[in-house]
């Protein structure tokens, strides 16, 4: 029989998304309590101090960082896409590769590389004479390279796919509307790509703020590490907590701006006819110059690092590395970013959904909530984690149960990016013709809307347990005792110098990120994705 | 449906019952608009007091330009808008009113969008097979054979959207529309996607299949001749508002507005004077069907195939412009007052810009309208028909 339905009442999924919102910020809201309620003094002592120098470095680090990742990534993503020369099929995976690469990773290969009296040291000293010194990976510029080579397949991957899917047809009316051969470039298809450059960077400034690995191996103050000293050395949890309140407000000034910016840029596919661009085929000057600038970079991001990693892990290997324990790190890591990918992706659903099929002020709102999760630096979430948790559900306390919650607190927003672009691919129209079709509202998001954002969730889950296999911090913090993950040994040693103990839990890491990176951007996941919006 | 009093949660208004009693009385139409009123915005309504029904079989054309709100009755009809005032009843039941909503899952339509919005994740056999889940995988296999042999697309069941035409698009977005046998069928400009030719061989086989299903259809669209072919009657909007309810003859023989007769076809607007029991025109009398008072101001809507040219020697009137349509020429033509007419001609009778030529006028189907008269708005004029001689 017929039913009469009002449509004005909240839905079930909207008290899901904003139960998981308010799940989600509490954590952040109990930093910024622990903070406000702090003593003066503290707070002035810390002024007077240490956050002028931190704040400066962590600022000035992000700039830098962010920089050079746009390049890079712009820059490797419209050469993949725009130009055919020979092995550009194979670099267009490979640049993703770093991707699989931790910042402690490449900080640790590099700390050795180019440190003192390390191999580069000892070469430029050949040429250039005894005292001459290149660049220490300790200083501004070594640090900045280095998170940006880790970093700059966000950029990369989020431009190329934008590039794909970007209608021809906009450049061909430019140049019809007698614009010269660069202004379709300028006026045209850098506006159109703009949201997935916010998007990228937006991923690449978080990853930055909140990254704990390289800077604490690298000894960089920034924000992030002083926290870790300061619960760890000081157990100082107040002025840690005032620490943490500074990168919360600049994460949350950030993520409103680049919200406001994409919001106003949003753009949608064309109706008719959808034709991707020729790719230009270079010459051999060109094709020695593109080569040369992908192999420069994918070497140094990528190829020099795994070359070290496997030649150290050979060392390790034969003086008996490999045993028992080695296999315990290798089934704690993979579980618990498997549990944990799970767990954002059926969280993140809800909010996703909602922000991007009825986008109003309130399930917007609960998105952005979610997006504060990534702003809390690795040991932030912990302690907040932690805290909550000994508060409300002492059980728990010390179990895989509070690492997880962490990790999704701290990851989902990595996944919300691929999920809301893939969910704005779902049309109205798709979904009202499932209604006519006699699906109610549950039956159409199961046969229609989930099978058309499957890939897009795909892509999510796979960012979302790359990111979780390298956490370091937070399982530091947070690892019930005895529990050591991959990340763990890796960053133990590689902080005392033992560069060839740590190499076998680093390349596993690595190679166990490559099937799930291969997945992200295997021919068939393109298509099937071009599939869907053309 | 049973044509028993609706079943609603929120029926306790004595409007709505007395409503519901009128309903049960009606037989055999499958759909009524009742006074319907759509607004996204609460003060600019989209569509206003729109009356009309649609009985068992029928196909019934929405006609207007865009943004005219004719997809708005459509997506209203289907259950995605809301109404703000009036009722809509489908097969007996009411299903919409300001406090009735029965959602569109339950109401037993199909529709047919204009981007078809085919599922790209599903082959030709499963998009047709979608709202029939809850029937046997043999039964199922069944129907969907059935209605690959109805819409041609036997063959092609494997194929995913992307690999089809727009026509075979189209006909797998009718095969899924038709698959659960729907009440009303609704068709949201079906050929706009389609390029010309293909277009209007589609309209046959279309009109053909609803025919032969028996199939009660609503068909939105802004092309008069894709109406006048398909529809059984059609509704011609403006603004909004129900211009005009009639048999697609009536629409363009005795069109009852200005902006309907403007329309539906190409029209001349001539102002005349009401003399004795004629109207006096430049191109000659009409008879006052409307019985206006002498002296009284009004125009004269006639069609250019009402006018014949013959070039004559010291005419008054000469030809401005020639258009070439293939099966046609049309003439336009300026009067000595500057008044302008156009004369559709056959194919083969050319003559040059600037002949001088006397008119023939054939009145079968002229109206009359009172001035003054806005061509685009109609709130000036009444129903005013001359009915054809």
């Amino acid at each position: 029989m017929l039913t009469a339905t009002r449509s004005h009442a909240p839905s079930s999924l909207q008290w899901i998304s904003l139960v998981t919102a308010a799940f989600l910020i509490l954590p952040t809201c109990y930093i910024v309590y622990v903070a406000l309620t702090a003593a003066p003094t503290v707070w002035s002592r810390l002024w007077s101090t240490r956050i002028p120098e931190l704040l400066w470095n962590t600022l000035s680090l992000a700039t830098g960082v962010a920089v050079t990742t746009l390049l890079l990534g712009v820059s490797l993503a419209w050469i993949i896409v725009r130009y055919e020369f020979p092995g550009r099929r194979i670099w267009e995976w490979a640049l993703a590769l770093p991707l699989a690469m931790p910042t402690y990773v490449l900080a640790y290969v590099y700390a050795h590389l180019l440190g003192l009296g390390g191999p580069v040291e000892h070469w430029w000293q050949t040429l250039m004479g005894p005292d001459a010194r290149l660049l220490s990976p300790q200083g501004f510029v070594g640090v900045t390279l280095i998170m940006a080579l880790d970093t700059f397949p966000f950029v990369y991957l989020l431009v190329r796919g934008a590039l794909l899917n970007l209608n021809l047809s906009f450049e061909e009316v430019a140049r019809v509307c007698g614009a010269s051969q660069w202004a379709p470039l300028r006026r045209v298809t850098l506006p159109l790509i703009r949201p997935a450059v916010a998007a990228g960077l937006a991923l690449v400034i978080l990853y930055v703020i909140s990254d704990f690995g390289a800077v604490s191996l690298l000894r960089y103050q920034t924000l992030t590490y002083a926290v870790y000293q300061q619960m760890t050395s000081r157990y100082d949890h107040t002025a840690a907590s005032i620490l943490s309140l500074l990168l919360v407000v600049m994460a949350i000034i950030f993520l409103v701006t680049e919200r406001w910016f994409r919001q106003r840029s949003r753009f949608y596919q064309t109706s008719g006819r959808y034709r991707s661009a020729t790719r230009r085929r270079a010459g051999p000057m060109g094709t020695a110059f593109l080569t040369s600038y992908v192999v420069v970079v994918f070497a140094a991001a990528f190829g020099i690092p795994a070359a070290m990693l496997i030649q150290w892990s050979i060392e390790a290997v034969s003086q008996g590395a490999l045993d028992a324990r080695f296999f315990g790190f290798i089934w704690n890591s993979s579980f618990l970013a498997a549990l944990a990918a799970c767990g954002a992706v059926i969280i993140g659903l809800p909010l996703a959904y909602l922000a991007s099929c009825r986008p109003s002020r309130l399930n917007l709102a609960c998105l952005q909530a979610a997006y504060a999760g990534y702003a809390l630096p690795g040991p932030v979430a912990a302690l907040a984690v932690l805290v909550l948790f000994t508060q409300f559900a002492p059980v728990l306390y010390g179990t895989v149960v509070v690492l997880l919650v962490a990790y999704i607190v701290h990851f989902l927003p990595v996944g919300l990016q691929s999920m809301e672009p893939a969910l704005q691919q779902v049309t109205p129209n798709v979904e009202e013709v499932a209604r006519t079709l006699g699906c109610t509202t549950r039956h159409t998001l199961r046969r229609v809307t989930l099978p058309l954002i499957r890939n897009g969730f795909i892509a999510a889950w796979v960012l979302m347990f790359l990111q979780t296999m390298k956490e370091l911090p937070a399982t530091l913090l947070l690892r019930p005792v005895g529990f050591d993950t991959l990340a763990i040994r890796v960053w133990l040693e590689a902080s005392e110098e033992y560069y060839q103990l740590a190499a076998p839990a680093a390349l596993l890491i690595v190679l166990l990120s490559l099937p799930a990176l291969l997945l992200l951007v295997s021919k068939d996941w393109r298509g099937r994705a071009q599939e869907v919006v053309s | 449906m049973n044509g028993s009093a609706p079943h609603t949660q929120s029926g306790k208004t004595t409007a709505t019952a007395l409503e519901a009693m009128d309903i049960a009385g009606e037989r055999s139409s499958v759909l009524e608009l009742r006074e319907v009123s759509c607004a996204y915005e609460p003060k600019r309504p989209a569509v206003e007091h729109i009356t009309s029904t649609v009985h068992q079989g029928e196909i019934l054309c929405l006609l207007g330009p865009s943004g005219c709100g004719k997809t708005t009755i459509l997506r209203a009809i289907a259950g995605f808008e809301r109404v703000t005032a009036g009722s809509i009843v489908l097969s007996g039941q009411l299903v919409s009113s300001p406090n009735v909503m029965v959602p569109t899952e339950e109401r037993q339509i199909g529709m047919v969008f204009q981007e078809y919005a085919l599922f790209p994740h599903l082959r030709v056999e499963k998009n047709i097979a979608f709202g029939l889940s809850h029937l046997s995988r043999t039964q199922q296999r069944a129907i969907v054979d059935d209605l690959l042999t109805l819409t041609g697309l036997r063959g092609l069941e494997q194929r995913y959207p992307h690999e089809l035409s727009g026509g075979q698009q189209q006909r797998v977005a009718l095969a899924r529309a038709l698959a659960l046998r729907p009440v009303l069928l609704l068709l949201d400009e079906p050929f706009s996607n389609l390029d010309p030719d293909m277009a209007s061989r589609m309209r046959q086989d279309l009109h053909a299949l609803l025919r032969q299903t028996k199939t009660t259809a609503i068909l939105v669209t802004h092309d008069h001749d894709e109406a006048f072919s398909m529809a059984d009657r059609v509704a011609v909007l403006n603004r909004g508002r129900l211009e005009q309810f009639d048999t697609p003859e009536a629409i363009y023989h005795v069109p009852t507005t200005p902006f309907v007769a403007d329309f539906v076809g190409q029209a001349d607007f001539i102002s005349g004077v009401v003399a004795n029991d004629v109207v006096t025109t430049e191109i000659g009398d009409f008879p006052n069907t409307r019985h206006l008072a002498t002296g009284t101001n009004v125009v004269v809507m006639i069609r250019p195939d009402d006018i014949h040219i013959v070039p004559t020697k010291g005419a008054n009137a000469h030809i401005l412009a020639r258009q070439f349509k293939g099966s046609e020429n049309v003439y336009t033509i300026q009067l000595p007052s500057g008044q302008v007419v156009h004369s559709s001609e056959s194919s083969l009778s050319i003559y040059q810009t600037g002949t001088a030529i006397a008119l023939r006028v054939v009145a079968t189907h002229t109206v009359l309208f009172p001035q003054p008269l806005d061509a685009t708005t109609t709130e000036q004029a009444g129903p005013a028909a001359a009915s054809p001689p």
